[in-house]
């Protein structure tokens, strides 16, 4: 064990180099053309894309009967999707607003990144409610707006709260994500010398002259942000998992659901920033600004998520049995055993049991496993909804319509898709904006700090 | 390897007059309890599971607090870390506790008697879990792993004070990172056991996290009152100032909503899904005058502490964080009061000689216990590598 000194600091970015290798570090990627590899990775990510593309395109000409989608199972790939996605989108608030009023230091590597990719994600996500409903021209009736049919929306459904829940949070990401990026935009008019960026970037830069005044605002407005995106943040995953916990369906309704949704969003949120950082890093050669150390608390954060989520799965199995309900026995009996217990245990698997490895510090330093095991998180979430979703349906209380379901090739098509559009819009951020905040990180390199120690 | 810097420190004697008082609201609250057994040992023994659930919460979520702080990383806690620490020593108080408790178990809990269990198909089906042999095994390993972990974190904390050995920091980690799941898991299980039992037919899952929230409330409020006071009064170090003050109101405030989150997910799920199994608990705290008392907790528990600490200058005003401090403080008190009574008293509440002794008790041995478990120690970590950062903590 080696010698740990506890009176220093650890710092967020090593070596103590001068400021403008930061400047120049971190817009590289923006004022250089894309290459061979950049090319070959979005290639890809269309291609996926155009799965998801085709894959609609015959859900809209034929309708949702193309999709696996039976009766008892009703809700299946899509809404498993789509909780998939919200929850990706969750790390990149914890991180930024979250650990910001908690003042850790070692977001500002990574907060950037995260950022952009909740709302990538959120976007993902957005798109499978609009799908769901079957006749997406008629996905503006989802927002209550006085119309001359005289609908309404319900008002009493946890759905519509989704509504609302996840356009406010895709609202105040944007907003938080662009106040972040301001002095990034000023940076980056300041240096480049195309006539066009440089107008682009003067409009979205607001005038920012680096002066006091506005970095005094400027603190201010991410402070207020963040302490309203962070009661936001824990409510969107709070009201999608009462689309669930509110009915009666056993497997579903149980009051653990929102405190265990919001940890599980974060664990898979961590995993998916943890797997694009790890190469971002080492493309850009961003080793030095995203450090081990910060991957290390990633996986440290991981580790308690995922020990939450496993807690959740334990107090469920354990209430289900204690309550005395015969449905709820069953259900969890059924969960575990039953024609589904192949996806169950994916799920403890990847969700519960891999990332104990982060137990042990050498693994939580090693780039190659926490990759596989961070992967390994992303498929267990996902299976994660599969089973909520997928096995209270399938058997429910009526014996006679049990049904298994089946995925089809359609289901598939789409949920590759949306990894497509997902990973493409994160490869164009990459080269469109600096993926990590420049001015944040000049804040935190050694010797950027005034000290209270000697004065 | 020692940390190269000294901390001017030196102990000072706590005032003698404190203790006094706190004896005397002990020794008054025990002949109360002693005659309410006597008089009411059905109504006295409900009360008694308040005041050891009380208890639970501040010694265990304090050793959480210190847990929390070396796994963490923390430094800006790191110069009152000592009080939560002789908070966590309340587990030594426990068993105490409990005692007059085991005499009157069958009062409290109906599950204990075979002959209800017998006609009572649900409850046979938990007899498994709720039985009186597993209860008191699970009560006794709970306190006894309590214990040790207390006892070595405690010990490597102490030992630190003289050797400056930064290498028992890292023990400590190690420690408090096997005991955090150990605390989930324990107190999960603590609440089930003492609380949701009393209505053995009502299930929740997220009860363990209520009480988990409330708990950690509790002992966060316990710690910034002491803190602030023993700094006012400069018994601490030198230096700490409305940074270290607004870290502790900021965190009293975001687990103010933190509970207020939990509480409603676990109301508002039960209401909506409106199943006769889970309504009923609620139905009993919404039934007669009961009503008032939940309502009451709405407010004392989340509204009034939450505009209370809502404000960044109140976060850092050392009055306003003794009177909130003391407040939540209370309102745990009100809140375990709320879990339990309901099961005895349906339909109107109770509050009598009986309460008041428990309350004395409370309080007499919140004051005699500090004075004990601190005793001669320093009330500060001064061998703690981590304890200069902590000082120089700034926002």
């Amino acid at each position: 064990m080696s010698f740990v000194d506890y009176t220093k600091e650890i710092q967020v970015v090593e070596g103590k180099q001068p400021l403008r290798t930061i400047d120049d570090i971190i817009s590289k990627p923006l004022e250089t053309k894309p290459d061979k590899k950049f090319y070959i990775a979005i290639s890809v990510t269309l291609t996926m894309l155009m799965f998801g593309v085709i894959g609609l395109g015959l859900t809209f000409w034929y309708g949702i009967g193309m999709w696996g989608n039976n009766n008892p199972v009703g809700w299946a790939y899509d809404i498993v999707n789509f909780v998939f996605w919200v929850g990706i989108g969750h790390a990149g608030t914890l991180i930024s607003a979250i650990l910001y009023l908690f003042r850790q230091k070692w977001r500002t590597g990574i907060a950037r990144f995260a950022e952009g990719m909740t709302i990538f994600a959120v976007m993902t996500a957005g798109l499978f409610p609009l799908i769901h409903v079957g006749r997406p021209w008629l996905d503006g009736y989802l927002f209550p707006y006085p119309n001359q049919h005289s609908l309404w929306v319900n008002f009493t459904s946890p759905l519509l709260w989704d509504v609302f829940a996840v356009s406010t949070y895709l609202t105040v990401s944007l907003i938080f994500w662009y106040v972040g990026l301001i002095p990034d935009f000023a940076s980056l008019r300041e240096r480049t010398a195309n006539k066009f960026k440089k107008i682009t970037y003067s409009i979205f830069s607001l005038g920012w002259r680096f002066s006091n005044r506005h970095w005094q605002h400027y603190e201010m407005v991410y402070l207020i942000l963040a302490g309203f995106a962070t009661p936001l943040v824990l409510s969107v995953h709070t009201i999608v998992s009462f689309d669930f916990a509110v009915s009666i369906l056993p497997g579903w309704h149980t009051t653990i659901f929102p405190p265990y949704f919001v940890a599980g969003a974060v664990f898979s949120g961590f995993a998916m920033v943890q797997n694009v950082l790890i190469f971002v890093r080492r493309i850009f050669n961003y080793e030095h600004i995203i450090t081990l150390n910060t991957l290390e608390k990633m996986n440290k954060i991981m580790l308690v998520t995922g020990s939450m989520v496993g807690y959740a799965y334990a107090m469920e199995f354990f209430i289900a049995w204690y309550s005395g309900v015969q449905a709820e026995q069953f259900t969890f009996f059924n969960r575990a055993l039953g024609p589904y217990a192949w996806a169950y245990w994916i799920m403890v698997t990847c969700n519960v049991v891999s990332p104990q490895l982060f137990w042990f510090k050498k693994i939580r330093r090693s780039i190659p496993i926490m990759f596989v095991v961070a992967v390994f998180v992303n498929v267990g979430m996902w299976f994660e909804r599969f089973v909520i979703v997928v096995t209270s349906l399938s058997r429910d209380y009526l014996p006679s319509s049990w049904a298994y379901y089946t995925p089809t090739l359609v289901d598939a098509m789409i949920l590759i898709g949306s990894f497509g559009f997902f990973f493409t819009w994160i490869l164009l951020f990459t080269k469109a904006l600096p993926v990590v905040s420049i001015a944040e990180v000049k804040a935190v390199v050694d010797g950027a700090q005034p000290s209270h120690k000697d004065h | 390897m020692s940390s190269l810097y000294q901390i001017e420190y030196e102990r000072k004697e706590l005032p003698k007059k404190y203790f006094q008082i706190g004896l005397l609201f002990l020794c008054l609250g025990i002949i109360g309890i002693a005659a309410g057994y006597f008089f009411d040992s059905h109504r006295t023994a409900f009360n008694n599971i308040i005041l050891l659930t009380f208890f639970i919460s501040i010694s265990v979520a304090s050793l959480f607090l210190v847990a929390i702080e070396y796994v963490a990383g923390a430094v800006w806690s790191t110069p009152f870390r000592r009080i939560s620490e002789f908070y966590s020593g309340f587990v030594l108080f426990l068993p105490v506790l409990l005692i007059p408790l085991l005499f009157n178990l069958g009062n409290v809990f109906h599950w204990m008697h075979p002959e209800v269990v017998e006609a009572d198909k649900i409850l046979k089906g938990k007899a498994p879990y709720l039985n009186v042999d597993f209860f008191m095994i699970r009560v006794s390993a709970f306190i006894l792993l309590w214990f040790v972990f207390y006892f070595f974190i405690y010990k490597n904390s102490k030992k630190q004070d003289v050797t400056h050995d930064q290498y028992l920091t890292t023990k400590n980690i190690r420690l408090s990172a096997v005991f955090i799941p150990i605390f989930a898991i324990t107190i999960s299980f603590t609440s089930f056991d003492w609380l949701m039992s009393l209505e053995p037919h009502w299930f929740s899952t997220i009860f363990g996290v209520y009480y988990f929230s409330g708990s950690i409330l509790a002992a966060l409020a316990i710690v910034t009152f002491t803190a602030v006071w023993l700094n006012e009064n400069g018994y601490l170090v030198n230096g700490l100032k409305k940074d270290h003050y607004y870290s502790l109101g900021a965190l009293m405030f975001a687990f103010t909503n933190f509970w207020a989150y939990i509480a409603f997910s676990q109301f508002l799920l039960i209401w909506y899904a409106n199943l006769p199994e889970e309504t009923f608990w609620f139905l009993d705290r919404w039934e007669g005058n009961w009503i008032f008392i939940t309502i009451g907790l709405m407010f004392i528990r989340f509204i009034i502490p939450y505009f209370g600490l809502l404000s960044q200058p109140s976060k850092m005003d050392p009055k306003r964080l003794k009177v909130i401090s003391l407040w939540i403080l209370i309102a745990h008190f009100y809140d375990l009061y709320w879990l339990a009574m309901p099961n005895l008293n349906k339909k109107e509440f109770l509050f009598s000689w009986i309460e008041i002794s428990f309350i004395l008790v409370t309080i007499g041995l919140l004051i005699v216990g500090f004075f004990k478990l601190s005793g001669k120690n320093n009330l500060v970590a001064i061998g703690d590598p981590k304890l200069k950062r902590g000082i120089d903590f700034r926002l």
